[in-house]
């Protein structure tokens, strides 16, 4: 298709990649629970980037479809994700992991 | 009735009551009830039993009827059944009939017991009598090792009858262990048989490495079962149970039944020309340490519990000799006579309430009509020429000399001298020595304790013409003949009588043969041997055994567990509880995965 029109798919890979390893390194170093939580979104985009680039490299919309239906599932994973914030800050009065070590051995 | 019928009605029948007085409390506690129902089984099991004689003699063929018992993977290991043919038949009936005659006599004897405790016994004693015809009866080594255990628990039960003496409490566990000691013989015996043969037949002798292994380990248990020396000493401590029990268990049948294994499974032993041999000198060393043992002792029930001993040492030694009707006959007439010498016995301590011959003085004119048949039984016994044991002891004598065995025969024909010696000697002082306090209130016994004695009298009397029907029933010729070694035996008893009463009797001489020996076997030198052995030997290497046991065996264990514990104190670190930790982990994973990946794909 209209493939020349933007830049080429292993620019839109790094870039994907690079959102991802920005969400891992989030996920590993922040503590606020909810910092954690934004990290864990960054890695799913990265994933939906992926999927539409490839989708349109292959020039069908295949990618696309499932690039939203990941972003619905995402919605409610941080639905549940928040929730299950509110209740920890509400049982222990701060959302610092590295106050939840309850399963240290 | 077919033969099949008959014989399981021989069992059957105390097998009913038995369950009918285990079940059935009230009936139990009734007492006197309980005993004629007993004993009227008793007495049918006797008139089966001699009615499947009747047919053995008549020329019924041999018959066995089994059921599976042990089935594994389609193969039957294991029977249970009948088997009937001269032997089993003819030992059937002095079996039962001895049996039937003890019931009887213990219904007058034991009339003063408490009522449950009469309940108790007679259920205990029905159930003597299937065991001991299961054993008889049994088609193979291993049904007959299960009734053999069921008589010796029989023998427990009864020898602790009075369990609330300490003395019958600890006679009935001695005799318990030492014949269960010798029972682990029998049973290595039967495991070893049946690895070699695969099978627990009578018949077939064990294949060559094994061939005298078998048959020596299943003598052990006859040692024990049939008290020959150093495994004798459970059956003059089993004198604590009730007279009848000593007449029926300890002297006629059960004591008895080591002697029918050896017959049963002859073709065994028969491979085994060296055991033959031991067995011929054990039984003569048996028959001569007993008959010493005998004449030093004062209980009545001791001096024939030593000559039961003795006795069966003969019957040991005969089949040592490979003769099997020399000890067959003689268990068979011993059985009577000495069943009606315990029997006696026990009308005299009925009488004075006293196990001493020395309180028995002058019994003879109190209690004339057991005195006889005592005496008639101590003739039996004595080989008094024309009484019963006179042909079966000069029989097994016989066999022994033809068989070349001098020296057990030298010490056999000591025996029978000091068998007449003692025999005479409780004769002389219970019955017409000097009248004693105790027996001076003497009462004859009432007609339920002379009947059945009378039966056994008439038996030891004549029983002995019972030797051409036996010999019949094996097909095998016996013709009596007085030989040299007959006239020898026959001179020795007479010359053992003629001594006895001298020395007990007129008093005309008071010498003392050997005054320490007196001394040395009253102390109980056998005993002193076992205890010492376990003291000095078995102690020692339990204590070592457990030892190793504990801190060894346990050691190892121990330390297993108590690694894992420490391993797992030590893993414990790695889990932080931080679940930034945890994705790491799975991170770095994941990087390795993919790594693995692409180097493993690349090469």
């Amino acid at each position: 298709m209209s493939l020349a029109a933007g830049p080429p798919l292993v620019a839109w890979l790094l870039l994907a990649a690079a959102l991802f390893c920005v969400g891992v390194y989030g996920v590993l170093t922040r503590k606020n629970l909810v910092a954690i939580l934004l990290s864990v979104e960054l890695m799913a985009n990265a994933v939906n980037l992926n999927l539409v680039a490839l989708g349109r490299y292959q020039g069908e919309l295949l990618g696309q479809a499932v690039a939203l239906f990941g972003m619905a599932l995402t919605v409610a994973e941080v639905g549940v994700g928040l929730a299950i914030v509110i209740l920890v800050h509400r049982r222990r009065q701060g959302i610092d992991v590295d106050e939840l070590s309850g399963l240290s051995g | 009735m077919t033969t099949l019928s008959l014989s399981l009605a021989v069992l059957g029948m105390p097998l009913a009551c038995f369950v009918l007085l285990a079940l059935a409390w009230p009936l139990r506690h009734a007492g006197r009830v309980a005993g004629w129902l007993s004993a009227g089984t008793a007495v049918a099991s006797f008139a089966a039993s001699a009615a499947l004689l009747a047919r053995v003699l008549g020329g019924q063929g041999p018959l066995t009827w089994t059921v599976p018992w042990l089935v594994h993977g389609g193969r039957t290991i294991a029977e249970l059944g009948v088997h009937v043919d001269g032997i089993s038949a003819s030992m059937l009936a002095v079996v039962t009939l001895v049996a039937a005659s003890v019931q009887v006599y213990s219904l007058g004897y034991m009339a003063s017991e408490p009522k449950p405790d009469q309940g108790r016994y007679f259920a205990w004693h029905s159930l003597f009598i299937v065991a001991m015809g299961g054993l008889v009866l049994a088609p193979d080594l291993l049904q007959l090792f299960l009734a053999w255990e069921l008589v010796g628990l029989c023998s427990y039960l009864l020898i602790g009858f009075y369990w609330t003496k300490p003395s019958a409490g600890r006679a009935a566990v001695k005799a318990f262990w030492v014949t269960k000691f010798a029972d682990m013989g029998l049973l290595l015996g039967l495991v070893v048989l049946y690895g070699a043969t695969g099978a627990f037949s009578f018949e077939q002798a064990a294949p060559d490495p094994v061939t005298t292994l078998v048959p020596a380990l299943l003598f052990v248990g006859v040692m024990g079962k049939s008290a020959q020396v150093p495994l004798h000493i459970w059956l003059p401590d089993a004198m604590e149970g009730p007279t009848p029990v000593s007449a029926l268990l300890h002297a006629a049948t059960m004591v008895a039944a080591g002697v029918f294994l050896v017959v049963r499974a002859y073709p065994l032993f028969e491979a085994a020309p060296a055991l033959l041999t031991f067995m011929a000198w054990l039984g003569a060393i048996t028959a001569l340490v007993a008959a010493v043992t005998a004449v030093v002792q004062d209980d009545i029930k001791k001096v024939l519990a030593y000559s039961t001993c003795s006795q069966l040492g003969y019957m040991v030694a005969a089949l040592g000799s490979g003769s099997l009707l020399g000890g067959y006959f003689h268990l068979t007439t011993h059985a009577f006579f000495k069943a009606l010498l315990f029997l006696g016995a026990g009308a005299a301590i009925h009488a004075v309430h006293s196990n001493s011959i020395h309180d028995m003085g002058g019994l003879w004119t109190k209690t004339r009509a057991s005195a006889v048949l005592f005496i008639a039984g101590a003739l039996a016994l004595a080989g008094f020429p024309l009484f019963a044991g006179f042909f079966s002891k000069d029989l097994a004598l016989e066999e022994l000399a033809h068989a070349g065995h001098w020296g057990p025969l030298g010490l056999l024909l000591a025996a029978a001298g000091l068998t007449a010696f003692y025999m005479t000697r409780v004769v002389a002082i219970a019955f017409f020595g000097p009248p004693s306090e105790k027996a001076a209130h003497a009462h004859e016994a009432p007609a339920t304790m002379l009947l059945p004695m009378a039966v056994l009298g008439l038996l030891a009397v004549g029983g002995g013409l019972s030797g051409g029907t036996l010999a019949g029933l094996w097909g095998q010729p016996y013709h009596f003949a007085l030989t040299p070694v007959g006239i020898a035996a026959t001179l020795v008893g007479l010359g053992g009588i003629g001594l006895g009463v001298l020395r007990y009797g007129t008093r005309s001489w008071t010498g003392d043969l050997l005054p320490g020996l007196r001394a040395f076997i009253l102390s109980g030198p056998v005993d002193r041997f076992w205890l010492g052995a376990w003291r000095q030997g078995l102690l020692p290497v339990a204590r070592a055994v457990g030892w190793f046991d504990r801190y060894v065996i346990d050691g190892l264990i121990n330390l297993v567990g108590v690694a894992f514990l420490d391993a797992g104190r030590r893993v414990r670190a790695l889990q932080t509880g931080r679940a930034q930790d945890y994705v790491l982990a799975v991170l770095l994973g994941v990087v390795a995965f993919v790594a693995w990946g692409v180097v493993g794909g690349a090469g």
